[in-house]
């Protein structure tokens, strides 16, 4: 038989996503922007960048061109920043004091965050669905199971960096701060990840902890992963396998999942977002 | 007298307030510095030294651009606060004209720009060597120029919308159009094989100009068309003032 209270949970985790989705409306203009700064990355930096790389690039990427390379890149950090964006949706409603309004809602605290996170996960993958045809369409990639997998993939990602820009918004309490932090935060991760060159030239760079960083970053594990995904021969230049990236890529959302809804569970009552 | 007064008043105010948004400042420097340490670093691994020797010193004088842009721009983001906080019914309400306003803080801006410039021109002079009096001039003047762009283009683009999230997205693209299509990243080789006919775009950017004189002026090339690039940045840095002051009044009174 089924549990009342779990269905009761999923269905209040569904209405809390969908109020996330349903703001996606709202935002057509910041979607137009990110279309257009979007076809600059792709139509000009990538292009004008790859024409500069030199062919040698091809033993660390498997004969994978690098524009293709790098368009991979691009989604991923295109997955990230919006995901941060939600970040900072959440926080402009600590600023509007919207969030009274969420207490008041007769949902558990922990299953209101768990559906903000999954809400918010999905707008992301939503959002970007139209930059990822543009690059899936470029690359050529018609194989229904790498499109579902990749789809898959961004949201468990994006599960993780959601959890992470919640943990920070509560501990930082301030749009401002939230917003430097960020700033911070995704120039280091954007540059010492994989999203711009391959492990192998990071480790040649010889600076060790650049390639430690590198390694770990739940960026590059997306990244690769995405690679991997669409050019299996990129997996013959990819010395640690597919298998650490997917549980890596799961313990980074689940562990961050479980710790934002703690903090949420616990930091909310009584005006302790203030 | 008067209107320089007003004018001043309005520009101190906002560069006493650079140095309060400290994190913020710590923020962008991680930034920039990030871009030459680690971007630029790993990607000379991987650049062709046929078009590009050393990518460090290529992209040295981008980096100094790149802090002109960030640092002026934040004056439109702190204008962008102030509309959504509604601090700008105190701001015209200050006993200075309109035209002082938008001088002022476009001074602030141009300020706020050369202070944070500094200690990027110090760590390009010593990557990329001293330059001479006269290129130290055109360096510092194209500063100005840039500065006065794009602390213009940022209280502009600042004021279009309340949305937060909104203006950082119309900051990313103004970013992204005016560094992306320029010579900032690779040479004009690149854009003219990869953009076809639509690379002159690239050729009238003010990034272009400035970052042609600071690699003129850094010795990083023996020769460019300075008439060029200076007029051009005059055009762009005068343009910028109007429009300015056109959209600043018209959505600070609006």
């Amino acid at each position: 038989m089924r549990n009342p209270s779990f269905t009761s949970n999923i269905r209040s985790i569904l209405l809390v996503a969908s109020w996330d989705l349903m703001k996606l409306k709202n935002q057509k203009v910041f979607l137009a922007m990110r279309v257009a700064w979007f076809t600059l990355q792709v139509l000009v930096f990538a292009r004008a960048i790859s024409f500069i790389v030199s062919q040698s690039i091809l033993e660390y990427t498997g004969g994978v061109d690098y524009y293709y390379f790098y368009l991979l890149g691009i989604y991923t950090s295109l997955i990230y920043s919006t995901s941060i964006s939600r970040g900072y949706v959440i926080a402009d409603e600590f600023d509007d004091g919207i969030v009274e309004y969420h207490l008041s809602l007769p949902i558990k605290r922990g299953v209101f965050a768990v559906g903000r996170v999954l809400g918010s996960s999905l707008s992301t993958i939503i959002f970007t669905l139209p930059m990822m045809i543009v690059v899936y369409v470029i690359l050529g990639v018609s194989n229904l199971f790498s499109i579902i997998v990749s789809l898959i993939s961004a949201l468990v990602f994006s599960i993780g960096v959601v959890s992470f820009v919640l943990l920070l918004v509560f501990s930082v309490k301030s749009t401002d701060l939230t917003d430097i932090l960020v700033g911070a935060i995704d120039a280091l991760l954007v540059r010492l990840s994989t999203v711009f060159y391959p492990l192998p030239v990071i480790e040649a760079s010889g600076i060790a902890p650049y390639y430690v960083i590198a390694l770990m970053n739940p960026i590059s594990n997306l990244a690769d992963f995405l690679r991997i995904l669409v050019f299996p021969e990129y997996y013959m230049v990819f010395k640690y396998g597919v298998a650490p990236i997917v549980v890596y890529m799961v313990a980074f959302s689940m562990g961050l999942l479980v710790l934002a809804v703690e903090y949420y569970e616990r930091k909310l009552e009584a005006g302790g977002w203030k | 007298m008067d209107w320089l007064r007003g004018l001043l008043l309005v520009a101190q105010r906002d560069l006493a307030r650079f140095w309060r948004n400290i994190y913020w400042l710590a923020g962008q420097l991680a930034m920039n510095i990030a871009d030459l340490v680690i971007f630029a670093v790993i990607f000379r691994g991987l650049v062709n030294p046929a078009y590009i020797p050393d990518y460090i010193r290529f992209i040295t004088p981008g980096i100094l651009c790149l802090s002109i842009f960030i640092s002026a721009f934040s004056i439109g983001r702190e204008v962008g606060i102030e509309l959504r906080r509604e601090v700008t019914h105190y701001l015209v309400s200050l006993p200075v004209t309109r035209g002082q306003l938008v001088a002022g803080r476009i001074l602030g801006g141009v300020l706020r720009g050369f202070m944070y410039q500094a200690g990027f021109i110090i760590l390009a002079v010593v990557l990329m060597g001293l330059p001479s009096v006269d290129k130290w001039l055109l360096i510092l003047t194209a500063s100005l120029l840039l500065a006065v762009t794009m602390s213009g283009l940022s209280i502009t683009v600042s004021t279009l919308t309340r949305d937060f999230n909104l203006q950082a997205a119309i900051r990313s693209l103004v970013y992204f159009v005016f560094f992306f299509v320029s010579n900032v990243f690779y040479p004009e080789k690149a854009l003219a094989v990869r953009l076809g006919s639509a690379a002159p775009f690239a050729y009238y950017s003010p990034m272009s100009m400035t970052v042609n004189i600071y690699r003129y002026g850094f010795n990083y090339v023996s020769s460019i068309d300075v008439f060029f690039n200076l007029t051009g940045l005059i055009v762009w840095s005068t343009l910028a003032v109007l429009f300015t002051y056109k959209v600043y009044i018209r959505n600070l009174t609006g």
